[in-house]
């Protein structure tokens, strides 16, 4: 009873995470992407405190708690920061146009039901189920790096994708181990720092986060 | 104890240089001294893994197995060996050692502090023995280099590293993907325990893992680790952040991380294949291999800026490397002397197109004439390293490519090696192209050699051409050891 309960809560928290990446392609404004990153780590946590409730695994609490103050605190604190300074610029034309990019998520999403079957078929955990959902938010999360132009979006994308793979790990294996998990928030946080830096050089140097402007480098 | 040497000089110097504002001199000098201490323990360690034994360190904490944190057996010793030694040249031929002009102060405190960084990390990818700890190393790279490719801002260096940190971030991304799943079936057949993450458990559990989950886990890390290394499609990044990197820290960046992000496809190449038997991930670098030589060789015909030739020749020698890894022991070995070689070749080039660029002001080729002239020492060490680069004797590529045409024959591949023999003699020819009209022409009036070309500042890099004809000559009796250990580690 327990266990289809974890099983159908599981499944339907990998959704609901999923469908979060997958408006961003239908948003344009940028406060429209900080919201939305926002609200998916929120569910996330959540998923994460069910997973560590019905698997029996205290550290998944702490993990849990660490990603909210990240990614639900830290993390938007800073992208409202910079969408203040340059929240006027929409995503006015992505290279691929919205009802292209809803159509293209759909595919990845099958693409990844097609590749997780091996991991579905060894799989004996309750929460096998929202596998593919993962790895089909990895791919939404990818293809959002690759097709929006704003620099911006693209940080959005990255951190989505990074909520995949923590949504993987939950799932397939009830968190690594903490030591590894530790340092991969740390890389998370570092990496953005980084990145968000270089949207205000981008900002400074081309009067523009439009990151398709970046092609002087040829031969 | 001596993970420690190896491990404690970087952070040091990088804290020194973070604490002295201004930067002055003496941080730079220390940085490059300290480097010794890090190479002196690299060697250590080699020696001790010659030897036979696997140093390892760790914490004795309970239940956390912490037992063997750090871990190096021969071919993590090898990797410590080569990049220690390009740091120390590196630190030693640094901006802010000697007199330099070309940067603020403000910039040299960040270098050192980077550089230094990017160094540790590169140094803890390798002795990692947690594969999770080896990935976040990795990811630090990424990180670490971001900040320093563009220590002068400008339009060009600014899209390098955008392009460079997102492509990296995301590449990385995967291979953690990759691992977690690999962690996964660990997780689906032996249940949780602390250390499952230790190459050394993944080894030893790796027969009995799903073949299936296996080969998922694989092309995620390939893709993954493979973005890190350059591998074709995943390479686009490479000449834009070569092209545009300070030169210190292209020279890193080409010969160091390279190798390091190498080593990590080789440490998965090796779980993978003790999980599925040879073939699938042979196949997967064979093809890859394949592609990234042919896209190098499209690109060095078509090359206009020398710092950018120079990267495609690394994506060149990445394919090479990666066709050696997919040809059997053999292969395997000749991929790491080969992976030795260019670690030495291409730190010597970037250090001398680093010097071109200053006095000719411009990295484009048709800019660059009468370098035989202006600069003899630079220019004939450049087209000495251009020709060890296209793998002519006496230099030491030309015997590790020769090894690798071997283990090709040996394993009746003779299309594979023709296509590959092909496309080296394409690259070959448009290098003695490039060169050609580099070196001889007239020199562009107001091209003044300066400082640039005196002995003193080119005489760590005559060390480098020496390594270099000693490789092509014979095979020290400790590398010969060390490679033939690490093979055996890696392709049973």
């Amino acid at each position: 009873m327990n266990d289809i309960l974890f099983s159908q809560l599981s499944t339907f928290g990998s959704s609901v995470v999923l469908l979060f990446g997958i408006a961003l392609l239908w948003r344009k404004s940028l406060h429209a992407y900080t919201v939305v990153f926002q609200w998916q780590s929120v569910m996330l946590a959540g998923l994460l405190l069910v997973i560590g409730y019905f698997g029996h695994d205290v550290e998944l609490y702490f993990v849990a708690v660490i990603l909210f103050v990240l990614k639900v605190l830290i993390l938007p604190r800073y992208l409202g920061k910079l969408e203040q300074r340059f929240g006027g610029e929409r995503e006015s034309q992505p290279y691929v146009n919205v009802a292209t990019s809803l159509i293209a998520s759909g595919l990845l999403v099958l693409l990844a039901y097609a590749v997780t079957r091996p991991l579905v078929q060894v799989s004996s955990l309750p929460t096998r189920g929202g596998l593919p959902l993962a790895v089909g938010l990895i791919f939404v999360g990818l293809f959002v790096v690759i097709t929006r132009k704003k620099a911006l979006a693209q940080i959005v994308g990255f951190l989505v994708m990074e909520n995949g793979i923590a949504l993987l790990v939950a799932l397939g294996t009830y968190g690594i181990p903490l030591i590894v998990e530790l340092g991969v928030f740390l890389d998370v946080l570092m990496g953005f720092l980084v990145m968000q830096v270089f949207v205000y050089h981008i900002h400074g140097t081309f009067e523009s986060i439009d990151v398709d402007q970046l092609n002087e480098l040829r031969h | 104890m001596t993970f420690f040497f190896l491990l404690l000089p970087p952070l040091v110097a990088s804290l020194l240089a973070f604490l002295v504002r201004p930067y002055r001199a003496f941080v730079g000098w220390a940085s490059a001294l300290l480097s010794l201490i890090s190479l002196g323990a690299a060697i250590t360690i080699a020696a001790q893994t010659i030897a036979g034994n696997v140093p390892t360190w760790g914490l004795t904490i309970d239940s956390l197995g912490l037992e063997d944190v750090l871990r190096a057996d021969s071919l993590s010793a090898l990797l410590m060996v080569c990049i220690t030694a390009v740091a120390a040249l590196t630190l030693f031929l640094s901006p802010g050692v000697g007199r330099e002009l070309r940067y603020t102060a403000p910039q040299l405190r960040r270098y050192q502090v980077f550089i230094n960084l990017f160094i540790a990390a590169m140094l803890l990818a390798v002795s990692a023995n947690n594969v999770g700890v080896m990935w976040i190393a990795v990811e630090a790279t990424t990180i670490f280099s971001a900040f320093l490719i563009p220590l002068t801002l400008s339009k060009t260096s600014i899209e390098a590293s955008w392009k460079y940190i997102l492509i990296s971030s995301v590449g990385i991304g995967l291979a953690f993907a990759g691992t977690v799943l690999a962690y996964f079936d660990f997780v689906a057949r032996s249940g949780r325990i602390e250390n499952a993450l230790n190459w050394t458990t993944l080894m030893a559990t790796a027969p009995s893992l799903h073949a299936e989950v296996i080969r998922l886990a694989f092309v995620f890390l390939l893709i993954g680790f493979g973005t890190k290394a350059g591998i074709a499609p995943m390479h686009t990044w490479k000449p834009d952040a070569y092209g545009e990197s300070p030169a210190p820290l292209g020279v890193l960046m080409s010969s160091s991380l390279f190798a390091v992000a190498t080593y990590t496809i080789v440490r998965w190449k090796a779980v993978a294949d003790a999980a599925l038997g040879r073939g699938y991930t042979d196949n997967l670098l064979l093809a890859l291999g394949l592609l990234s030589l042919l896209v190098a060789a499209f690109s060095v015909v078509l090359a206009t800026n020398y710092k950018r030739m120079l990267a495609y020749s690394s994506i060149e020698h990445t394919g090479l490397i990666c066709l050696g890894l997919g040809l059997g022991p053999l292969g395997a070995f000749a991929a790491l002397l080969h992976l030795v070689n260019h670690t030495a070749a291409k730190s010597l080039m970037f250090f001398l197109v680093g010097n071109i660029e200053q006095v000719y002001g411009s990295p484009l080729i048709e800019r660059v004439r009468g370098l035989s002239k202006v600069l003899p020492w630079t220019g004939g060490l450049f087209a000495a390293g251009l020709l060890a680069l296209i793998g002519l004797p006496p230099f030491g590529l030309f015997v590790s490519e020769f090894a690798l045409f071997r283990a090709g024959f040996a394993l009746n591949q003779p299309w594979l090696m023709g296509a590959t023999l092909v496309l080296l003699s394409v690259v070959f020819v448009s290098f003695i192209v490039h060169l050609n009209k580099m070196l001889y022409g007239p020199p562009p009036v107001g091209v003044i050699a300066g400082q640039v070309d005196r002995l003193w500042n080119i005489a760590p890099l005559l060390l480098v051409i020496g390594v270099l004809v000693v490789l092509g000559l014979t095979l020290p009796v400790p590398l010969a050891a060390l490679l033939e250990q690490s093979v055996e580690i890696i392709a049973k």
